[in-house]
């Protein structure tokens, strides 16, 4: 065997290997070169799957004659000045994306440097360059690719269906497209119109319209803005309440320096910040943008530039955390606007009310209105004469409620003023003995009595927990658990944590374990139910998890055993009681399982409804 | 059917019976109470299905016959007559309505078949005895506020009524706290089986009680239970199932001894408990040379110290306790020298008025 110096040729293919994937990279690598030419608009076409064609077109500042036979030189690029690697302020930077794809497919190159009267076009056939000629283009850059992969048959061998490569090139657009909200974006694949995307204007509304477009109108409605800076990092963009979550992370989009990256870190970051607001196996939507100064960061780890190395990614990562914690915080009790807008759908849907953009409007007021009045979630405590405000109206009228009917259990009396003021209201009956019916001064406040309640013990021990205060109430005849052999073990392991949260348990036997003390909090529980599902909680979330969390999955099931049942009836001043707690406690918008725990009707909308409006 | 009855004589009698009655119930007739002549009287029977309570009252019968109405809107009628008035009710055969006619008001009610009215057969007691109506009432008094109200413990969910040695004996508890109270054993209670009263009978039973201050018919069979409290038969089931071993965690050798006066006691516990806004919070109770400090700490409320003058020998402790439970059972204590006897802070206490050795209570601490 001789060793021999591989031609011009192959190394550019192995090079494609590594660039171009499949048909998706191809596009990729052309818009991304569209971005960084400058374009307001850009239009790309695929048929076949990308395979037979592609073809971006753009209105960026194109390229002169000497620059156009330039570009498909293999390391010729405009973009990395000084050559220095480590400030990089583009998209691209190797100089290799054009000269890649020559080498595996048919490219033509249209150009017209902006403010020039000619254009001018280049071929390369499977890496054989054409000479420059002159051409008709109005403006920008057209870049032509045809059969793709036809030099490298193996390739071709590995393709997906046709529809998986027009979805892969669809996801990388929409990527694209999520970052650069001020171009406009359109793709079409096949016969279809894939991609729609106008110009949005600039801005934060602009930038939430655009995402809106690709996440869809509930993230619209439902996101948070978010915006942190701290030596040098930068974080902005929008995260979804917690109610609003899907069972996987497909949603959660991390942009840095404007390139669309994947990165564990931002799984982790977003888990953390989250935390319990969110059920356990379910995910926020989220699209964050980190610009850090370019030599703070290492785009050139991966061929597709899919990763990144921060240089201080710890303070990336708290940067993201905080950014997201204070959002959320700030957000509060606030729940699911669209829980709001469901409402109201439902109902349109049953007086027949011209629903569907009414209600779609109205969603958007709901949440509008919501976002301002909502601040004050903190726990400012009741001014004083509240308590006796509360009590006054409400405990006279409940003398006479036996007469009522079952279902309904009314507060007779017109609500104290003041009440009226509150976040969620007076409370004004309560039905089918699970939701409570409140009024503020503008709105009609529906809580679920269960869901909030559970909320509610389960801040508290979260907060007995963080003032290492939680109190366990002893047993006067321990209570036996058979659990099984695999659960008695788990628990007995975790018996140290368990007691922290004030639980105290022991081996009883093979299988078994014997309770000797339970959180005070809960009162009078139901044990053999609390410990067959802290054991099954134990188990599934296995030793991979940290303690923290470990915590606070056991606080949201015994969250979930010491609260109010659907079905409890209450009185009025419990209900007030709840109400206020619910104001006073953050995040108290949802339960630990991600529902809302409340809906607000605004008057208007109620309104609408009835077509008063 | 047809009789008529004093407005009176039929409130007292819907009075007790109607209360069985659930407002929300997926049976009709279960909604019902049921008219049933017998001689010059009627009887009047509700029920849901656990228990059923039956009530005699004095009519003008001039045609015998059954029925069934619903209960709370007849009685909901009743109330609102007159004094003094009378009343007729009048079912034609084969209509199903009763018409309830007082001077010159007149209803027609909607009226359910009486075949079709349940009937708990309360089969043989037996066992049977006599108890004062105020010494039943002060056996649920003193034990009822300890009773479970967890499901899934079921059996804790009412009174264990149950001979021991010359005794006749009642025990409730949750897990957390107990309440003992006995009394001598009546003639005919002995060798009875050891039973549970659920709670809504043993509440419906007091509420009985209160009317009367005759004594109580009692019989008792391994299912059921029965109270003949003057005019009015309050049947039950009992629960079915074991109460526990609760003999066993009631400490014999607590050797440290406090003495303090129930009201001060009381209205200390009361005032420092307001601190510990919610059920999660101890009081504790530091105990020294004649002297008990309560204090309470709430790291978010804020906190509470009272000091009180008590009767104390031994060594210096301190034991925390859930206030509500301490007031609860504050609650059933009477004497100026009620004696709480300890051993540490993480076992059962036992406290009594000293003057009454028929009464105790145990209560779990509680621990931070
Ligand atoms: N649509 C376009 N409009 C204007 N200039 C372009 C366009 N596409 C490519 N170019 C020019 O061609 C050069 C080569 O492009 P190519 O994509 O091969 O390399 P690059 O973008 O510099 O780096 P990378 O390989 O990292 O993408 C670019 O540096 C740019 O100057
Ligand atoms: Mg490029």
């Amino acid at each position: 065997m001789t060793i021999r110096q591989l031609s011009p040729e192959t190394i550019n293919r192995i090079a494609a290997g590594e660039v171009v994937e499949r048909p998706a990279s191809v596009v990729k690598e052309l818009v991304e070169n569209a971005i960084d030419a400058g374009a307001r608009d850009i239009d790309v076409v695929t048929a076949g799957g990308g395979l037979s064609l592609i073809r971006v077109a753009d209105d960026g500042h194109g390229m002169g004659p000497t620059d156009l036979a330039l570009a498909v030189e293999r390391h010729a690029t405009s973009k990395l000045t000084d050559d220095d690697l480590f400030d990089i302020r583009t998209l691209g930077f190797r100089g290799e994306a054009l000269p890649s794809i020559g080498s595996i497919a048919l490219l033509t190159i249209q150009s017209r440097a902006h403010g020039t009267p000619e254009a001018h076009e280049i071929t390369v056939a499977r890496g054989a360059k054409s000479a420059l000629k002159p051409t008709a283009l109005n403006r920008g850059t057209c870049i032509e690719v045809r059969e793709l992969f036809s030099a490298t048959p193996a390739r071709l061998k590995f393709m997906k269906s046709e529809r998986a490569e027009n979805q892969a090139t669809t996801e990388v657009v929409r990527r694209l497209a999520m970052a650069n909200p001020q171009v406009g974006f359109s793709l079409t694949t096949g016969e279809r119109a894939s991609l729609r995307l106008p110009q949005a204007p600039p801005g934060t509304d602009g930038h939430l319209a655009r995402l809106g477009r690709i996440m869809g109108a509930d993230f619209m409605a439902d996101a948070l803005h978010l915006s942190g800076e701290r030596e040098g990092v930068r974080v902005t963009g929008f995260a979804g309440l917690p109610t609003l979550n899907r069972p996987d992370t497909a949603m959660q989009f991390l942009f840095v320096n404007g390139r669309p990256v994947r990165d564990k870190l931002l799984v982790g970051a977003v888990r953390a910040a989250y935390g319990d607001l969110i059920p356990k196996g379910r995910h926020p939507l989220l699209a964050l943008f980190v610009d850090v100064d370019p030599p703070e960061v290492d785009v050139n780890v991966h061929p597709a530039k899919v990763e990144v190395r921060f240089r201080d990614a710890a303070r990336v990562r708290s940067l993201i955390i905080g950014g997201l914690r204070g959002a959320l915080d700030q957000a509060g009790h606030r729940a699911s606007a669209s829980g709001g807008a469901a409402t109201l759908a439902a109902f349109a849907a049953v007086t027949g009310v011209q629903g569907a953009s009414g209600s779609a409007s109205s969603a958007q007021a709901w949440s509008h209105s919501n976002s301002q009045s909502w601040r004050p979630s903190r726990p400012v405590h009741a001014p004083t004469g509240f308590a006796e405000a509360m009590q006054a109206p409400l405990t006279g009228s409940f003398a006479g409620f036996d007469a009522t009917s079952a279902d309904t259990s009314p507060i007779a009396h017109a609500p104290a003023p003041d009440l009226l003021d509150r976040p969620l209201g007076a409370a004004r009956a309560q039905v089918h003995a699970t939701y409570i019916v409140a009024q503020t001064q503008n709105s009609v406040v529906i809580v679920d009595q269960h869901a909030a309640h559970e909320r509610l013990v389960y801040e508290r021990f979260k907060a007995m927990l963080a003032t290492g205060s939680v109190t366990r109430q002893g047993l006067l005849i321990p209570e036996i658990v058979e659990v099984g052999e695999a659960e008695a073990e788990v628990l007995a392991d975790h018996s140290m944590d368990l007691a922290e949260l004030g639980l105290a348990l022991e081996p009883f036997g093979t299988g078994a374990v014997a309770v000797r003390e339970v959180p005070a909090l809960l009162g009078d529980t139901d044990i053999q139910g609390l410990v067959h599902d802290l054991a099954a909680d134990l188990l599934h979330e296995g030793a991979s998890k940290r303690l923290r969390d470990r915590l606070e999955a056991v606080c949201s099931t015994m969250a979930c055993h010491g609260s109010v049942r659907a079905g409890r009836r209450l009185t009025g001043p419990e209900m007030n009681a709840l109400l206020r707690e619910m104001e006073a406690t953050p995040n108290s918008g949802q339960c630990n399982h991600g529902r809302p725990t409340w809906v607000e009707l605004k008057l208007t909308d109620i309104e609408r409804l009835f077509g008063r409006r | 059917m047809r009789l008529v009855i004093e407005r009176g004589e039929l409130l007292r009698a819907l009075g007790h019976v109607t209360s069985v009655v659930e407002r929300r119930t997926t049976i009709p007739i279960l909604s019902n109470v049921m008219l049933k002549t017998a001689g010059a009287s009627v009887e009047f029977k509700a029920t849901d299905l656990e228990r059923e309570v039956i009530e005699q009252a004095n009519a003008e019968v001039t045609q015998p016959g059954a029925v069934t109405v619903p209960a709370h809107m007849l009685h909901d009628i009743v109330r609102k007559l007159p004094d003094g008035a009378q009343v007729e009710l009048k079912r034609e055969p084969d209509k199903d309505r009763l018409t309830l006619t007082s001077g010159t008001s007149r209803f027609a009610l909607q009226a359910l078949s009486a075949e079709d009215f349940p009937d708990l057969s309360p089969g043989e007691m037996t066992h049977s005895f006599e108890i004062g109506a105020s010494e039943l009432k002060r056996l649920i008094d003193k034990t009822r506020f300890a009773i479970s109200t967890e499901e899934t413990r079921y059996y804790l969910n009412g009174i264990y009524l149950h001979t021991a040695g010359h005794a006749l004996r009642a025990v409730a508890t949750d897990g957390h706290r107990l309440a003992q109270v006995e009394f001598e054993m009546p003639a005919g209670a002995d060798g009875m089986p050891g039973i549970i009263v659920p709670r809504k009978t043993v509440n419906e039973l007091h509420r009985l009680l209160e009317d009367t201050g005759a004594s109580v018919q009692v019989g008792v069979s391994k299912a059921k239970v029965r109270f003949e409290i003057g005019t009015v038969t309050l049947t039950s089931k009992l629960i079915d199932g074991s109460f526990p071993d609760y003999d066993r965690v009631i400490p014999k050798n607590n050797d440290k001894e406090l003495h303090v006066s129930n009201a001060a006691f009381k209205s200390a516990v009361d005032r420092v408990s307001t601190i510990a806004s919610e059920r999660g919070r101890a009081v504790k109770l530091a105990l020294d040379a004649d002297k008990l400090t309560l204090s309470v700490n709430n790291p978010e409320g804020g906190s509470a110290t009272e000091e009180i003058d008590v009767g104390y020998k031994a060594a210096a402790m301190e034991i925390g306790f859930n206030a509500r439970y301490l007031l609860d059972i504050a609650g059933q204590l009477e004497s100026d020298d009620v004696v709480f006897k300890l051993a540490d802070s993480g076992s059962p206490t036992v406290v009594r008025d000293s003057a009454d050795a028929t009464a105790l209570y145990v209560l779990m601490p509680m621990r931070v």
